[in-house]
């Protein structure tokens, strides 16, 4: 059975082209378009990993981490933060959070895997 | 117009209360312009990535049913070693250029974001050439203290206008390298 991945991001184009790169390497994508929905879905399904961007209207990425970090579920599943921030103060909150990754805008789709599978198998 | 029977005083008070409702009144009209613009442009982008979203599934899915019948006529004979190496090397190829367009498609969001930023600048700067419209209001005395008042009360309209701009707007796009950004794993 594949691995699920749960991509937010409130670009739709993002969202595909995560989709597409994803599903081309075997994984299962579950779409949100922020952070709330992100976590409802997160709530809704079982997910391996979550891919999340930061800026997004509503819940951020950030929050979104730490609600998820408050489950008893999801304590342990990777999440990848996917965002335009590259500030060290910005990856500090993120590591502080809970990430376990940060990916600059934009990905490149084998580098991108690459680093899912590590993480995931 | 100002009347010429006013004192200096007055007179003073009239222009500097035309002067700030005129420069409210056309810094806005300008902005609202720039801002209709902005968002048109956003909406243009958006139409644009959307269908070159389309087109590139489209050309990938065709390429995929092209490459899977090549793998069968393969497998049905023999072919030549150096046919075999071409189309090894040219699905290689095929697949550095659908990770460049997977990337390139990217920027738009980048773009966006950037608009975004600027629109809310934009309103922030309205909301300043708003807090500078002295709404047609003539200033009763002929001494200079209203006049005083009135600048002081809109100097504190515009500084809040400055602070919630400040606290508001999103974090700007640094991207300086056109390639996949960094990864790094905590």
């Amino acid at each position: 059975m594949s691995k699920t991945i749960l991509a937010v991001d409130d670009s739709g184009s993002l969202r595909q082209m995560l989709s597409f790169s994803l599903k081309a390497a075997g994984y299962g994508v579950i779409e949100a378009v922020d952070g709330q929905d992100g976590l409802n879905k997160a709530k809704q399904h079982k997910v391996d990993l979550v891919l999340t961007d930061q800026n997004m209207p509503g819940m951020d990425g950030l929050s979104l981490i730490k609600a998820l970090r408050a489950m008893k579920n999801y304590q342990s599943v990777p999440i990848l933060m996917l965002t335009t921030e590259s500030g060290d103060d910005m990856k500090a909150m993120g590591r502080a959070a809970g990430a376990n990754g940060w990916l600059v805008k934009p990905f490149d789709p084998a580098r991108l895997t690459e680093v899912v599978k590590k993480l995931i198998g | 117009m100002i009347a010429n029977d006013m004192s200096s005083s007055e007179r003073l008070n009239a222009q500097v209360m035309n002067l700030l409702s005129g420069v409210s009144e056309h810094g806005d009209q300008h902005l609202a312009e720039v801002e209709r613009d902005l968002v048109q442009m956003d909406v243009l982008l958006d139409e644009a990535i959307k269908k070159l979203c389309a087109s590139f599934m489209a050309i990938h899915h065709a390429v995929d049913l092209q490459q899977k019948a090549l793998n069968g006529l393969l497998a049905d004979g023999m072919p030549a070693p150096e046919y075999a190496a071409h189309f090894e090397a040219l699905r290689g190829e095929i697949n550095q250029h659908v990770g460049a367009a997977v990337t390139g498609l990217q920027f738009q969001d980048m773009t966006s974001q950037l608009i975004g930023r600027m629109v809310q600048h934009l309103a922030g700067l309205r909301d300043v050439f708003g807090a500078l419209d002295t709404n047609g209001s003539v200033l009763p005395e002929s001494n200079n203290e209203a006049l005083l008042a009135t600048l002081s009360h809109i100097s504190d309209r515009v500084g809040t206008c400055c602070t919630e701009l400040a606290g508001g707007v999103r974090s700007t796009v640094n991207q300086r390298h056109m390639e996949s950004g960094d990864i790094e794993l905590f």
